[in-house]
């Protein structure tokens, strides 16, 4: 996947220019669609607590992958909407989940041996979407595009609520 | 809704994540097709002849061959990948895909270097901690938690 902090950027951009349209997409609120975009990054859970202990624990077969396919991001956008006031866990689940699936998105888009991404619309479907292969995990490349394209729509953000 | 019954909610979706976290694992094979590193651990020859998929750590570099380990279900597996033109160092991690050979080789059709060397992994994960410090900070200039109703609540009002 990439990074966590090109997740944020990519998220925090996308949200910012659909605020130039939504009136309600204020900063506040931004920042919640913005925090979605970690959720598939959870999966990395597994360099506290590895799945093979797990599975000896329970006896049972157990991954963590999940958290980063479309299933995941739908249960724990649930979880962090829970943490808002009844009236507002509408907003909440739809930001939180737009920025976890955004994220699934954009890994989507990086290099598998295979040519195919991973089973990222789980469990709705078991298919493997084809990747342009975009991108390797550790590149830095990615996260100079992520800031440029941050940097870029601060700017015009900054430029329209002078006008 | 009281805190009591945000409890049961999350309780519920709890149970539901552990679901699929248990599903996904039983029903792996349906998604790669390929042999996992335990199963060819256990099994090697009967595997001989498959096309894999191994995402693996760089053990060593020894000319134009690289040898990796691949872990899965706690159990590892030392595969030599001929065949690879990828400049790696060990720390490195690389993702295979090719056949399967006799005596533990696989030859790479293709191979994607996901870090180049053990640096490359520790940079991917400095720049996430940056992430999260900085997404901390700027969601809590926006959000505070109330500690009467246990729910967030915007700073501005």
């Amino acid at each position: 996947m990439a990074d966590l902090l090109t997740h944020f950027l990519v998220a925090f951009s996308l949200f910012t220019v659909a605020s130039w349209r939504v009136d309600w997409l204020d900063r506040r609120w931004l920042v919640v669609g913005t925090g979605g975009a970690a959720i598939p990054d959870l999966v990395k859970i597994e360099l506290v607590l590895d799945e093979a202990t797990i599975e000896g624990v329970l006896g049972l077969p157990f991954a963590y992958t999940p958290l980063s396919t479309a299933g995941g991001v739908l249960l724990v956008a649930g979880l962090v909407t829970l943490a808002f006031e009844r009236d507002r866990w509408r907003r909440a689940y739809g930001l939180v989940t737009a920025g976890g699936i955004l994220s699934l998105v954009v890994d989507g888009l990086r290099a598998y041996a295979d040519g195919r991404a991973s089973a990222w619309l789980y469990p709705v479907t078991n298919w493997r979407p084809p990747t342009p292969s975009l991108y390797v995990s550790s590149d830095p490349t990615i996260l100079v595009v992520a800031l440029s394209l941050t940097a870029v729509v601060v700017a015009v953000d900054r430029r329209l609520a002078t006008e | 809704m009281n805190v009591w019954k945000r409890l049961l909610v999350a309780t519920l979706l709890l149970a539901a994540l552990g679901g699929l976290f248990v599903h996904e694992a039983a029903t792996s094979d349906a998604r790669t097709p390929y042999p996992e590193p335990h199963e060819l651990a256990a099994d090697y020859d009967g595997h001989v002849g498959e096309v894999a998929l191994v995402f693996g750590s760089v053990r060593a570099v020894d000319g134009s061959d690289i040898v990796v380990e691949a872990e899965s279900e706690g159990v590892t597996v030392e595969l030599r990948v001929t065949g690879a033109s990828a400049a790696v160092e060990p720390g490195g991690v690389v993702q295979v895909y090719g056949e399967l050979r006799p005596g533990r080789e696989i030859a790479a059709q293709r191979t994607v270097v996901v870090s180049d060397s053990a640096s490359a992994e520790w940079y991917k994960y400095g720049v996430s901690v940056v992430g999260a410090l900085g997404f901390l900070v700027v969601f809590l200039r926006q959000w505070r938690l109330d500690r009467e109703t246990w729910t967030l609540e915007a700073r501005d009002g």
